[in-house]
């Protein structure tokens, strides 16, 4: 496996329907065995990307190349990619053994024996309705019949948002230790609101404001091109240099100050609103 | 996939088998009752049809309702189990769970219908077929072939119905996106199709045949054919259906006061009024569907509602493929 092949790459990826843009010119890369954080205010577009890049809709605009395939309605492309939707999608009626089975049906490789020691780990009934269990313990079912399916990129929407704290560090707790598992070989994008849970797992960010990419990178590399001036309001600013104006103290800046400062930008590109300071290198 | 429709479906199976053979238990029950009483009632007339027309209705009661019931159940199976099929998923998300295994969309879709379809037919088809064989007597006794409620419970016709009861079920339901709505758009569109068809165009399947013959004289197509309509025809084409009082304004005056209740002239016996009419140029007409083409009819039928099916599930697979998911 190359070291520094791309899982994703879109280049102006747009999404429109009818007269509303879901997604506008959206242009972004991650690395191979990333786990990336995909951050943004309600209704900028995470849904929609994550969607497009599981081959589940269909791009308006620009393309996407995904694992050196183009996203589609294709089963050897669709087995390299676990999606988990935002609501947890299960047969509510049916037990986890019932999807273990499905899946096993539904897939050309397919690791039933990983689901079942992972659930029995957590405790949590196989033969039991999915329906009765609790969020957390669907949540848990749902991402380990995901990781079954051994997918090269797992595309994960909101799935913490309706757990309670440690049903999250469970489920973060399964991410990280399937990623490491993998060596590698599995790259993530998660979408959350819940920037401390993304700050402790993710080292890639994506963040989306206004239909559009603001931000895309490596989390240590965006941190370190930013700073808050230490004096006077605490602005944010970008750091283009050196900073030589003694005035210019700073201080580092923290995920959730980034991801806050540029969540508040509209149509247009944050750029307009945060000052740029430091000699341009 | 196979295995995951199994999973969806072997409690509706399991009910819909136990439908079935209750079915199969009365109509079996009654049907070999049905067979013996009309044995001796043919050893009792030996032939005479007067005396065989004197059974006529062999049957009774809540038995007598058994056909029509056997075109309810295929039918409400089908939407019931059809209108959900996509619906129902989309409803509850679980589209998200199979559109996320590594299966397309199409082959998803082309294996739930394709087992459902097939599920379909083979209860419209199991109960057809138990139907014709108790109709047996029924049909022996019956004028023509071709009445409602019996043309439509027996032989393939059914089959059609049940698979196109699906069909619009499952379209119903993917459009709509919604199960309840889908059930109540495909039940009144099953029913309203169902009237058109068998009222305005079934009789029209083939040509019908005419036959003329003397006024005075009487005219019965051979066999259980399907009269559609008989009366007189004068010479200028005025053609007039059986019964006086449509009768009385079209005829000549001579002929008029011969009618038995004419209001004016002498009341005069039917023979007088046919000898008039015929010598006013009247004759006797028949339209009708002759009896062999019961099948080619039940063929026709049935093509119509499986066309029309692949249409549906053609415009349900178009509109999947589509959809943005």
């Amino acid at each position: 496996m190359k070291p520094h092949s791309t899982a994703i790459e879109t280049h102006e990826l747009s999404k429109r329907y009818r007269r509303v843009s879901a997604l506008t010119e959206c242009t972004v890369t991650v690395p191979e065995g990333r786990i990336s954080a995909l951050v943004g205010p309600n209704g900028a577009g995470k849904t929609t990307l994550l969607r497009m890049l599981a081959g589940l809709t269909r791009p308006t605009g620009g393309t996407a190349c995904v694992l050196d395939d183009v996203p589609r309605q294709d089963s050897a492309f669709l087995a390299e990619i676990g999606f988990l939707a935002q609501e947890i999608p299960l047969y509510r009626r049916f037990s986890a053994e019932d999807h273990i089975r499905i899946g096993a049906h539904m897939n050309p490789s397919w690791d039933a024996s990983l689901v079942r020691t992972h659930l029995t780990q957590l405790r949590i009934p196989l033969d039991q309705r999915v329906g009765t269990l609790s969020g957390g313990q669907r949540a848990q079912v749902a991402l380990a019949l995901t990781l079954a399916k051994r997918p090269r990129l797992l595309l994960l929407d909101e799935p913490v948002a309706a757990l309670d704290p440690l049903a999250r560090r469970n489920f973060l707790a399964t991410l990280t230790g399937a990623v490491v598992e993998a060596g590698g070989g599995l790259t993530v994008v998660l979408s959350s609101h819940l920037v401390t849970d993304l700050e402790r797992v993710c080292n890639h960010l994506i963040l989306l404001a206004g239909s559009r990419v603001q931000l895309c990178g490596d989390i240590d590399t965006l941190l370190a091109e930013h700073k808050v001036l230490a004096g006077e309001s605490g602005r944010l600013v970008r750091i283009k240099g050196p900073v030589t104006d003694p005035a210019d103290q700073t201080r580092t800046v923290t995920l959730e100050q980034l991801v806050v400062a540029y969540m508040g930008a509209d149509e247009a590109s944050a750029d307009t609103h945060l000052t740029t300071i430091g000699e341009g290198s | 996939m196979t295995w995951l429709v199994w999973r969806q479906y072997r409690a509706q199976g399991a009910i819909a088998v136990a439908l079935l053979a209750a079915f199969a238990a009365v109509i079996l029950a009654d049907g070999f009752q049905l067979a013996s009483h009309w044995h001796s009632i043919l050893t009792t007339c030996s032939g005479n049809s007067a005396c065989l027309q004197q059974q006529v209705p062999l049957v009774n009661g809540v038995v007598s309702d058994l056909p029509d019931i056997s075109l309810i159940v295929p039918t409400v199976l089908g939407i019931l189990w059809g209108a959900p099929l996509v619906a129902h998923e989309l409803e509850s998300r679980t589209t998200d769970f199979a559109w996320a295994q590594s299966v397309t969309r199409t082959r998803w879709l082309a294996v739930k219908i394709g087992w459902l379809l097939l599920a379909a037919a083979a209860c419209g088809g199991v109960i057809a077929a138990l139907t014709t064989w108790w109709s047996g007597p029924i049909n022996a006794l019956s004028a023509s072939a071709f009445v409602p409620g019996q043309f439509d419970t027996q032989g393939i016709v059914p089959i059609g119905y049940a698979v196109f009861a699906m069909a619009l079920g499952i379209a119903a339901g993917t459009v709509a996106r919604r199960t309840l709505p889908a059930i109540a758009v495909a039940l009144g569109g099953f029913i309203a199709l169902r009237l058109v068809i068998s009222t305005f165009l079934r009789p029209h399947y083939m040509a019908a045949v005419t036959t003329y013959y003397k006024v005075t004289g009487s005219f019965t197509p051979p066999g259980q054919a399907w009269v559609l309509s008989q009366g007189a025809v004068s010479r200028n084409g005025v053609t007039v259906a059986q019964g006086w009082g449509d009768l009385y304004p079209a005829l000549p005056a001579s002929c008029q006061r011969l009618l038995p209740s004419a209001p004016t002239g002498k009341s005069g016996s039917e023979n007088a009024v046919f000898s008039c009419m015929q010598a006013h140029g009247w004759r006797g007409f028949a339209t009708y569907q002759p009896a062999g083409r019961y099948w080619p009819f039940q063929g026709i039928e049935t093509g119509i509602y499986v066309l029309l099916a692949a249409a549906l599930i053609g415009l349900t697979f178009v509109i999947i493929r589509r959809r943005d998911a």
